[in-house]
């Protein structure tokens, strides 16, 4: 692929950079990002990565833009309200770049069809609001031996992490079993700071173009954490768990599977 | 004193800062290790930056020839990647 | 006298401390549900009350984040 002055315009300032050059942005183009979950996270990671030129871009969401969304999910507006958010953020995608090639996943990502979802991408971010989905989408991942960033957020604090197949533990090792319904708080009920997507989202847009163009170190084997309130990034050592149920040597789950349907986090955020 | 053979050139002057040096670094990406480039470039800041660029990047710079109409002509040699 | 190194501060307890213990200290938000790794470890959940802090432990809290949306 040859770049038009038009494209060499557009994706000057990676060009420029040694890291990426010709050769990455090419990579870049190249490129087959799935994104799960078109809200908070994957709102700025799916603006950047279309900005970034990433040749195709999956975006898997079921729901609909609620006004309540609007307060983080920015690749949304005010007159999307009530559409479907892989349309809405599909639109949005291809206005910054029309070189990217948008698959808008109307559907909730589940066992049934998340092996088929991710087979056709290259890295997937995880950007789901439930327990449920970020264990199914770590089985998934971890099975297909497909890279992907996890990311959590809530109030003022974030927090993420890369697995990449054979490097590294899963999010499985550091948590094991989701915990039980309303044990924890999700956002819904504990609230989130707006710009916390913007920071963590934009963070796994970082290493989807890392991994794609192989510049620099992926944030494997650590969890990296944003406390918002104390103004602190800290990278935490993750150990593997030798016993992992599913990256483990001996796994014990071989597909992904559901966990039960909870009653509040069917309720669209 | 020519003891060097152009494999390649490229005009810049067509553009401005930073995509000349953009257009160059994929002019020199398309060639092979140890082949020789030239680039024509307007006098002023292109002439200034887009040398010391390209050097940067760990290419030779052979070269940098007036070519007394307000452009100059760099003469690079593609070292490694 | 114990000290163990958490959220890259360092603190003192005292000695015989457990990681239960710590975590009552430290007043962990969700007690039940946080994950914990001693020097690059993870501590099985039913060992946490078993298992005793040393001089320079480094111990790590990581939280549940559900969030994303």
């Amino acid at each position: 692929m040859a770049f038009s002055d038009d494209q060499l315009e557009r994706y000057s300032r990676h060009i420029i950079l040694k890291e990426i050059g010709v050769r990455g942005q090419k990579r870049i183009g190249e490129g087959r990002v799935l994104i799960v979950g078109a809200g908070g996270l994957g709102a700025p990671a799916a603006l950047y990565l279309a900005a970034a030129g990433v040749g195709v871009i999956g975006v898997a969401d079921a729901d609909a833009v609620e006004l309540s969304n609007l307060q983080r999910q920015i690749i949304h507006s005010t007159p999307d309200v009530g559409k479907p958010k892989v349309q809405s953020a599909g639109e949005k995608m291809k206005a910054i770049n029309p070189d990217v090639a948008v698959n808008e996943h109307h559907v909730f990502v589940n066992a049934g069809n998340v092996m088929e979802l991710i087979s056709g991408y290259d890295f997937v971010i995880d950007g789901t609001d439930n327990f449920s989905a970020k264990f199914l989408i770590t089985d998934a991942c971890v099975i297909a031996g497909k890279p992907f960033s996890y990311a959590g957020i809530i109030r003022f604090q974030g927090q993420l992490m890369t697995y990449v197949p054979g490097e590294g533990p899963c999010y499985r090792c550091v948590f094991v079993d989701p915990p039980p319904p309303d044990a924890v708080p999700t956002c819904s009920q504990a609230g989130v700071i707006g710009a916390m997507g913007g920071v963590i989202g934009s963070l796994q847009a970082m290493e989807a173009v890392k991994f794609i163009t192989g510049a620099g170190k992926l944030l494997t084997g650590t969890m990296l954490t944003y406390d918002a309130l104390a103004m602190k990034f800290q990278s935490v050592p993750l150990p593997k768990r030798p016993d992992c149920a599913v990256c483990g040597p001996s796994p014990s789950i071989l597909h992904p599977f559901d966990y039960a349907a909870r009653v509040c986090e069917g309720i669209a955020l | 004193m020519n003891d060097y053979a152009i494999d390649d050139s490229v005009d810049i002057t067509d553009v401005v800062c930073p995509v000349t040096f953009v257009k160059a670094k994929v002019a020199i990406d398309e060639m092979e290790d140890g082949q020789i480039l030239s680039i024509r470039m307007n006098d002023g800041e292109p002439a200034q930056n887009v040398p010391r660029s390209i050097k940067d990047e760990g290419h030779r710079i052979l070269r940098l020839k007036d070519n007394e109409d307000g452009t100059y002509s760099l003469i690079v040699q593609k070292r490694g990647d | 006298m114990n000290e163990a190194d958490r959220g890259g501060v360092s603190k003192e307890y005292d000695d015989g401390l457990t990681v239960s213990e710590l975590i009552g200290i430290e007043k962990v938000r969700t007690p039940e549900y946080v994950s914990v790794s001693v020097n690059d470890e993870f501590v099985k959940s039913e060992a946490l009350g078993g298992t005793i802090l040393r001089d320079n432990d480094v111990v790590e809290f990581l939280y549940f984040m559900g969030g994303g949306e």
